[in-house]
Protein backbone atom coordinates (compact mmCIF):
# COMPACT_ATOMS: atom_id res chain seq x y z
CA UNK A 1 0.00 0.00 0.00
CA UNK A 2 2.82 2.80 0.89
CA UNK A 3 4.60 1.63 -2.89
CA UNK A 4 1.48 2.78 -4.46
CA UNK A 5 1.48 5.79 -2.72
CA UNK A 6 5.32 5.96 -4.13
CA UNK A 7 7.31 4.84 -1.18
CA UNK A 8 9.97 1.61 -1.41
CA UNK A 9 9.27 -0.28 1.04
CA UNK A 10 10.47 -3.98 2.69
CA UNK A 11 9.18 -6.16 4.41
CA UNK A 12 9.87 -8.81 6.92
CA UNK A 13 7.75 -12.09 7.61
CA UNK A 14 8.07 -14.74 9.64
CA UNK A 15 5.07 -16.68 7.69
CA UNK A 16 6.36 -17.58 3.94
CA UNK A 17 3.32 -19.12 3.22
CA UNK A 18 1.76 -15.42 4.08
CA UNK A 19 4.64 -14.06 2.07
CA UNK A 20 4.06 -16.04 -1.07
CA UNK A 21 0.53 -15.01 -0.64
CA UNK A 22 0.58 -11.25 0.05
CA UNK A 23 3.45 -11.17 -2.74
CA UNK A 24 5.49 -7.95 -1.05
CA UNK A 25 7.46 -6.04 -3.71
CA UNK A 26 10.38 -6.83 -1.54
CA UNK A 27 10.54 -9.47 1.47
CA UNK A 28 12.74 -11.29 3.51
CA UNK A 29 11.18 -14.64 5.04
CA UNK A 30 13.25 -15.49 8.53
CA UNK A 31 12.53 -18.10 10.69
CA UNK A 32 12.23 -16.29 13.73
CA UNK A 33 9.63 -17.02 16.64
CA UNK A 34 5.82 -15.67 15.68
CA UNK A 35 7.15 -12.48 18.21
CA UNK A 36 10.35 -11.87 17.50
CA UNK A 37 10.40 -10.55 13.83
CA UNK A 38 14.33 -9.33 14.12
CA UNK A 39 15.34 -12.12 15.83
CA UNK A 40 16.53 -13.09 19.89
CA UNK A 41 16.76 -10.19 22.41
CA UNK A 42 20.03 -8.69 23.44
CA UNK A 43 21.91 -10.41 20.27
CA UNK A 44 22.29 -6.90 18.57
CA UNK A 45 24.60 -8.95 15.91
CA UNK A 46 21.84 -11.29 14.46
CA UNK A 47 19.17 -8.19 14.85
CA UNK A 48 21.59 -6.24 12.67
CA UNK A 49 22.46 -9.15 9.92
CA UNK A 50 18.48 -9.26 9.88
CA UNK A 51 17.89 -5.55 9.67
CA UNK A 52 20.66 -4.73 6.88
CA UNK A 53 19.90 -8.20 4.95
CA UNK A 54 16.26 -6.80 4.82
CA UNK A 55 17.24 -3.18 3.67
CA UNK A 56 19.64 -4.48 1.12
CA UNK A 57 16.85 -5.42 -0.75
CA UNK A 58 15.84 -1.88 -1.51
CA UNK A 59 18.93 -1.60 -3.63
CA UNK A 60 17.93 -4.32 -6.03
CA UNK A 61 15.84 -3.77 -8.78
CA UNK A 62 14.61 -7.13 -10.20
CA UNK A 63 11.40 -6.22 -8.76
CA UNK A 64 8.54 -6.56 -9.32
CA UNK A 65 8.24 -8.84 -6.26
CA UNK A 66 11.25 -10.22 -4.79
CA UNK A 67 10.99 -12.73 -1.58
CA UNK A 68 14.51 -13.65 0.27
CA UNK A 69 15.18 -16.31 2.49
CA UNK A 70 17.67 -15.19 5.45
CA UNK A 71 19.81 -17.85 5.78
CA UNK A 72 20.37 -18.31 9.40
CA UNK A 73 17.71 -19.71 12.57
CA UNK A 74 17.59 -18.05 15.58
CA UNK A 75 18.08 -20.09 18.62
CA UNK A 76 14.06 -19.05 19.17
CA UNK A 77 12.17 -22.24 20.73
CA UNK A 78 15.30 -23.62 21.88
CA UNK A 79 15.33 -23.94 25.96
CA UNK A 80 17.61 -22.29 27.97
CA UNK A 81 19.79 -25.49 30.45
CA UNK A 82 20.15 -24.10 33.56
CA UNK A 83 17.02 -21.38 33.88
CA UNK A 84 14.87 -21.68 37.11
CA UNK A 85 11.80 -20.76 37.14
CA UNK A 86 11.17 -18.53 40.44
CA UNK A 87 10.50 -20.62 43.47
CA UNK A 88 6.80 -19.96 44.80
CA UNK A 89 4.35 -22.36 46.12
CA UNK A 90 1.99 -22.63 43.59
CA UNK A 91 -1.11 -23.61 43.31
CA UNK A 92 -1.18 -26.16 46.26
CA UNK A 93 -5.12 -26.06 46.52
CA UNK A 94 -7.71 -24.70 43.63
CA UNK A 95 -8.54 -21.63 45.55
CA UNK A 96 -13.01 -21.74 46.48
CA UNK A 97 -14.09 -18.62 46.32
CA UNK A 98 -13.45 -14.94 44.98
CA UNK A 99 -12.03 -13.84 47.62
CA UNK A 100 -9.66 -16.61 48.55
CA UNK A 101 -8.64 -16.06 44.83
CA UNK A 102 -7.52 -13.17 45.71
CA UNK A 103 -5.76 -13.80 48.95
CA UNK A 104 -3.66 -16.48 46.87
CA UNK A 105 -2.79 -14.54 43.92
CA UNK A 106 -1.90 -11.55 46.08
CA UNK A 107 0.00 -13.80 48.38
CA UNK A 108 2.35 -14.82 45.44
CA UNK A 109 2.30 -10.94 43.80
CA UNK A 110 4.39 -10.12 47.10
CA UNK A 111 6.43 -12.85 46.43
CA UNK A 112 7.40 -11.89 43.11
CA UNK A 113 7.68 -8.16 42.94
CA UNK A 114 10.87 -8.20 44.16
CA UNK A 115 12.34 -10.19 41.39
CA UNK A 116 9.92 -8.03 38.97
CA UNK A 117 11.92 -4.93 40.16
CA UNK A 118 14.78 -6.42 39.37
CA UNK A 119 13.84 -7.10 36.23
CA UNK A 120 13.18 -3.46 35.88
CA UNK A 121 16.69 -2.31 36.69
CA UNK A 122 18.24 -5.44 34.57
CA UNK A 123 16.08 -4.50 31.42
CA UNK A 124 15.71 -0.68 32.44
CA UNK A 125 12.20 -0.92 31.47
CA UNK A 126 8.51 -2.82 32.45
CA UNK A 127 6.05 -3.85 29.70
CA UNK A 128 3.32 -3.57 32.57
CA UNK A 129 1.31 -0.67 31.93
CA UNK A 130 -1.90 -1.25 29.56
CA UNK A 131 -4.22 -2.11 32.50
CA UNK A 132 -3.82 1.44 33.98
CA UNK A 133 -3.86 -0.37 37.74
CA UNK A 134 -0.98 -1.26 39.39
CA UNK A 135 -0.24 -4.83 40.94
CA UNK A 136 -1.60 -3.79 43.81
CA UNK A 137 -5.15 -3.65 42.87
CA UNK A 138 -5.53 -6.49 40.22
CA UNK A 139 -6.28 -9.12 42.88
CA UNK A 140 -9.47 -7.60 44.44
CA UNK A 141 -10.01 -6.63 40.83
CA UNK A 142 -9.70 -10.06 39.42
CA UNK A 143 -11.69 -11.40 42.43
CA UNK A 144 -14.71 -9.60 41.39
CA UNK A 145 -15.06 -11.03 37.83
CA UNK A 146 -14.97 -13.86 39.78
CA UNK A 147 -17.73 -13.10 41.84
CA UNK A 148 -20.33 -12.24 38.84
CA UNK A 149 -19.46 -8.14 38.85
CA UNK A 150 -18.44 -6.28 35.68
CA UNK A 151 -16.24 -3.51 36.74
CA UNK A 152 -14.88 -1.07 34.89
CA UNK A 153 -11.92 0.98 34.89
CA UNK A 154 -10.88 4.12 33.45
CA UNK A 155 -9.54 3.94 30.04
CA UNK A 156 -10.80 1.21 29.27
CA UNK A 157 -13.95 1.32 27.13
CA UNK A 158 -16.08 -1.90 28.71
CA UNK A 159 -15.10 -4.31 31.90
CA UNK A 160 -14.06 -6.73 29.20
CA UNK A 161 -11.32 -4.52 28.18
CA UNK A 162 -10.23 -3.66 31.24
CA UNK A 163 -9.85 -7.55 32.51
CA UNK A 164 -8.06 -8.73 29.26
CA UNK A 165 -5.33 -6.21 29.83
CA UNK A 166 -5.66 -6.64 33.44
CA UNK A 167 -4.47 -9.99 31.72
CA UNK A 168 -1.49 -8.68 29.82
CA UNK A 169 -0.10 -6.51 32.43
CA UNK A 170 -0.22 -9.94 34.28
CA UNK A 171 1.49 -12.03 31.83
CA UNK A 172 3.74 -9.52 31.03
CA UNK A 173 5.03 -8.78 35.02
CA UNK A 174 5.35 -12.90 35.64
CA UNK A 175 7.15 -13.07 31.99
CA UNK A 176 9.64 -9.64 33.30
CA UNK A 177 9.84 -11.40 37.01
CA UNK A 178 10.94 -14.99 35.39
CA UNK A 179 13.85 -13.52 33.26
CA UNK A 180 15.48 -11.44 35.93
CA UNK A 181 18.14 -13.66 36.61
CA UNK A 182 20.49 -15.38 34.27
CA UNK A 183 20.10 -16.41 30.83
CA UNK A 184 17.43 -15.71 28.65
CA UNK A 185 14.59 -18.51 29.16
CA UNK A 186 13.19 -19.73 25.99
CA UNK A 187 9.32 -18.66 25.81
CA UNK A 188 7.74 -22.23 26.09
CA UNK A 189 10.00 -22.63 29.28
CA UNK A 190 8.03 -18.81 31.01
CA UNK A 191 4.83 -20.45 29.70
CA UNK A 192 5.35 -23.84 31.06
CA UNK A 193 5.93 -21.78 34.66
CA UNK A 194 3.39 -19.57 34.14
CA UNK A 195 0.76 -21.69 32.91
CA UNK A 196 1.25 -24.68 34.83
CA UNK A 197 3.03 -23.82 37.91
CA UNK A 198 1.39 -20.24 39.43
CA UNK A 199 -1.56 -18.85 40.75
CA UNK A 200 -1.97 -15.90 38.42
CA UNK A 201 -1.84 -19.07 35.56
CA UNK A 202 -4.78 -20.94 37.28
CA UNK A 203 -6.56 -17.46 38.06
CA UNK A 204 -6.47 -16.27 34.25
CA UNK A 205 -7.91 -19.77 33.17
CA UNK A 206 -10.49 -19.29 35.99
CA UNK A 207 -11.62 -15.88 34.95
CA UNK A 208 -11.73 -17.34 31.30
CA UNK A 209 -14.11 -19.93 32.86
CA UNK A 210 -16.10 -17.45 34.98
CA UNK A 211 -16.31 -14.97 31.31
CA UNK A 212 -17.78 -17.92 29.19
CA UNK A 213 -20.22 -18.74 31.77
CA UNK A 214 -21.18 -14.71 31.68
CA UNK A 215 -24.26 -12.92 30.46
CA UNK A 216 -22.31 -10.38 29.38
CA UNK A 217 -21.33 -11.11 25.59
CA UNK A 218 -18.45 -8.66 25.57
CA UNK A 219 -16.85 -10.65 27.94
CA UNK A 220 -17.64 -13.81 26.98
CA UNK A 221 -16.05 -13.37 23.32
CA UNK A 222 -13.18 -11.16 25.17
CA UNK A 223 -12.46 -14.10 27.52
CA UNK A 224 -12.68 -17.35 25.76
CA UNK A 225 -10.58 -15.84 22.79
CA UNK A 226 -8.22 -13.28 24.24
CA UNK A 227 -7.36 -14.41 28.23
CA UNK A 228 -5.45 -17.86 27.86
CA UNK A 229 -3.62 -19.28 24.75
CA UNK A 230 -5.42 -22.22 23.59
CA UNK A 231 -2.10 -24.52 23.14
CA UNK A 232 -2.34 -23.56 27.24
CA UNK A 233 -6.00 -24.53 28.24
CA UNK A 234 -6.23 -26.97 31.00
CA UNK B 1 13.88 -22.03 14.81
CA UNK B 2 9.88 -21.09 14.21
CA UNK B 3 9.33 -22.56 10.90
CA UNK B 4 6.21 -23.40 10.27
CA UNK B 5 6.07 -26.92 11.78
CA UNK B 6 7.89 -24.94 14.84
CA UNK B 7 4.38 -23.08 15.47
CA UNK B 8 2.07 -25.37 17.93
CA UNK B 9 -1.76 -26.47 16.90
CA UNK B 10 -4.33 -24.93 16.96
CA UNK B 11 -1.60 -21.42 16.06
CA UNK B 12 -0.37 -23.13 12.84
CA UNK B 13 -3.91 -23.73 11.54
CA UNK B 14 -4.89 -20.22 12.67
CA UNK B 15 -1.90 -18.45 10.37
CA UNK B 16 -2.38 -20.52 7.48
CA UNK B 17 -6.08 -19.85 7.68
CA UNK B 18 -5.52 -15.60 7.83
CA UNK B 19 -7.10 -14.31 4.82
CA UNK B 20 -4.09 -12.46 3.12
CA UNK B 21 -5.11 -9.47 0.67
CA UNK B 22 -4.01 -9.57 -3.11
CA UNK B 23 -3.61 -6.37 -4.56
CA UNK B 24 -4.34 -5.67 -7.93
CA UNK B 25 -0.92 -3.83 -9.26
CA UNK B 26 2.21 -4.88 -8.25
CA UNK B 27 4.25 -1.38 -8.01
CA UNK B 28 7.68 -1.26 -7.24
CA UNK B 29 9.61 2.34 -6.35
CA UNK B 30 13.17 2.30 -7.06
CA UNK B 31 15.27 4.93 -5.13
CA UNK B 32 18.72 5.89 -4.51
CA UNK B 33 21.28 3.69 -3.17
CA UNK B 34 20.93 2.66 0.63
CA UNK B 35 23.72 5.02 2.04
CA UNK B 36 21.65 7.32 0.63
CA UNK B 37 18.35 6.83 2.58
CA UNK B 38 16.54 7.93 5.33
CA UNK B 39 14.43 4.91 6.77
CA UNK B 40 11.08 4.22 9.00
CA UNK B 41 9.76 1.31 10.61
CA UNK B 42 6.03 0.42 10.40
CA UNK B 43 5.66 -2.28 12.78
CA UNK B 44 1.59 -3.88 13.19
CA UNK B 45 2.21 -4.65 16.70
CA UNK B 46 -0.44 -2.19 17.95
CA UNK B 47 2.41 -0.56 19.61
CA UNK B 48 1.37 2.44 21.78
CA UNK B 49 3.07 4.82 24.26
CA UNK B 50 2.70 3.84 28.27
CA UNK B 51 -0.37 5.56 29.14
CA UNK B 52 -2.22 5.96 25.69
CA UNK B 53 -5.38 3.87 25.46
CA UNK B 54 -4.36 0.32 23.62
CA UNK B 55 -5.78 -0.06 20.01
CA UNK B 56 -9.02 -1.75 19.70
CA UNK B 57 -9.86 -4.25 18.47
CA UNK B 58 -10.56 -4.35 14.47
CA UNK B 59 -8.79 -1.10 14.77
CA UNK B 60 -7.62 0.28 11.23
CA UNK B 61 -6.15 3.28 12.31
CA UNK B 62 -1.98 4.14 12.63
CA UNK B 63 -0.60 5.84 15.15
CA UNK B 64 2.73 7.90 14.68
CA UNK B 65 5.31 7.05 17.19
CA UNK B 66 8.30 9.62 17.24
CA UNK B 67 11.51 8.13 17.41
CA UNK B 68 12.26 10.12 20.50
CA UNK B 69 9.65 8.12 22.69
CA UNK B 70 12.07 6.20 25.17
CA UNK B 71 11.88 2.29 24.74
CA UNK B 72 10.17 2.53 28.42
CA UNK B 73 7.52 4.12 26.89
CA UNK B 74 6.68 1.51 24.85
CA UNK B 75 4.30 -1.42 25.04
CA UNK B 76 2.74 -3.83 22.50
CA UNK B 77 -1.15 -3.64 22.84
CA UNK B 78 -1.93 -6.40 19.60
CA UNK B 79 -5.04 -8.34 20.29
CA UNK B 80 -3.22 -11.78 19.28
CA UNK B 81 -2.14 -13.45 22.63
CA UNK B 82 -0.70 -16.23 20.52
CA UNK B 83 2.92 -14.87 20.01
CA UNK B 84 5.57 -14.58 22.26
CA UNK B 85 6.19 -11.35 24.19
CA UNK B 86 8.83 -12.25 26.03
CA UNK B 87 11.32 -11.63 24.10
CA UNK B 88 10.01 -7.97 23.65
CA UNK B 89 10.23 -7.65 27.38
CA UNK B 90 14.05 -7.96 27.39
CA UNK B 91 14.82 -6.27 24.17
CA UNK B 92 12.37 -3.74 22.09
CA UNK B 93 14.66 -4.38 18.90
CA UNK B 94 13.17 -7.60 18.45
CA UNK B 95 10.05 -6.12 17.44
CA UNK B 96 11.07 -2.28 16.90
CA UNK B 97 14.95 -2.27 15.74
CA UNK B 98 15.09 1.31 16.18
CA UNK B 99 18.43 1.04 17.94
CA UNK B 100 19.98 -0.93 15.26
CA UNK B 101 18.51 1.78 12.87
CA UNK B 102 20.52 4.08 14.71
CA UNK B 103 23.79 2.35 14.46
CA UNK B 104 23.49 1.72 10.83
CA UNK B 105 22.74 5.59 10.25
CA UNK B 106 25.71 6.14 12.41
CA UNK B 107 27.74 3.79 10.35
CA UNK B 108 26.99 5.47 7.22
CA UNK B 109 25.20 2.22 6.02
CA UNK B 110 22.21 4.13 5.79
CA UNK B 111 21.52 7.57 5.10
CA UNK B 112 19.40 8.32 7.90
CA UNK B 113 16.58 7.61 10.91
CA UNK B 114 13.39 8.99 10.28
CA UNK B 115 11.64 11.22 13.10
CA UNK B 116 8.56 9.41 13.16
CA UNK B 117 7.83 5.78 12.93
CA UNK B 118 4.32 4.37 12.55
CA UNK B 119 2.48 1.33 14.31
CA UNK B 120 -1.19 -0.72 13.17
CA UNK B 121 -2.73 -3.06 14.73
CA UNK B 122 -1.49 -6.70 11.79
CA UNK B 123 -5.10 -8.89 12.50
CA UNK B 124 -6.82 -6.28 10.52
CA UNK B 125 -7.73 -6.57 7.23
CA UNK B 126 -5.64 -3.84 4.94
CA UNK B 127 -8.03 -3.32 3.15
CA UNK B 128 -9.76 -0.97 5.43
CA UNK B 129 -7.01 1.08 6.19
CA UNK B 130 -6.51 3.24 3.04
CA UNK B 131 -6.79 5.74 4.98
CA UNK B 132 -3.99 4.54 7.14
CA UNK B 133 -1.45 4.53 4.78
CA UNK B 134 -2.17 7.93 3.45
CA UNK B 135 -1.66 9.63 7.02
CA UNK B 136 1.71 7.21 6.77
CA UNK B 137 2.81 8.22 3.34
CA UNK B 138 1.62 11.96 4.02
CA UNK B 139 3.81 12.23 7.33
CA UNK B 140 6.89 10.02 5.16
CA UNK B 141 6.99 12.68 2.34
CA UNK B 142 6.85 15.50 4.55
CA UNK B 143 10.07 14.14 6.41
CA UNK B 144 11.87 12.87 3.03
CA UNK B 145 11.75 9.24 3.61
CA UNK B 146 12.59 6.47 0.96
CA UNK B 147 12.46 3.73 2.68
CA UNK B 148 10.09 1.67 4.85
CA UNK B 149 10.75 -1.46 7.22
CA UNK B 150 7.98 -3.74 7.39
CA UNK B 151 8.22 -5.36 10.77
CA UNK B 152 4.96 -7.65 12.12
CA UNK B 153 4.91 -9.60 15.03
Amino acid sequence: MLEDRGIPSVALGSVRAQMEKTRPPRGLWTSAQLGRPVGEPEDKAFQRRVVLAALQLLDRTDGPVILEDFPEDPPGLKDTLGWQSPTLPGVTVMPATSHAWAASFAAELALLTPLWRQAQARFGRTTVGLSFQPPEAWPAFAARFLAGELPGVVGHDTPALALRFLCDDVKALYGEAGQAEGAAPSSHQVDTWFWRQTVAGALLIALREAALSSENSALKTVGGRFFVPVPWLP
Amino acid sequence: MARLEDIPQPTRDAVLAVPCPRFDSQPFVVGPPLAQRRVAIVSSAALIQRGDKPFPFGSAECRFLPASVPAADILISHVSINFDRTGFQRDLNVVYPIDRLRELAAEGVIGGVAETHFTVMGSTDPAGMTEAADQIAGQLRQERIDAVLLSPV
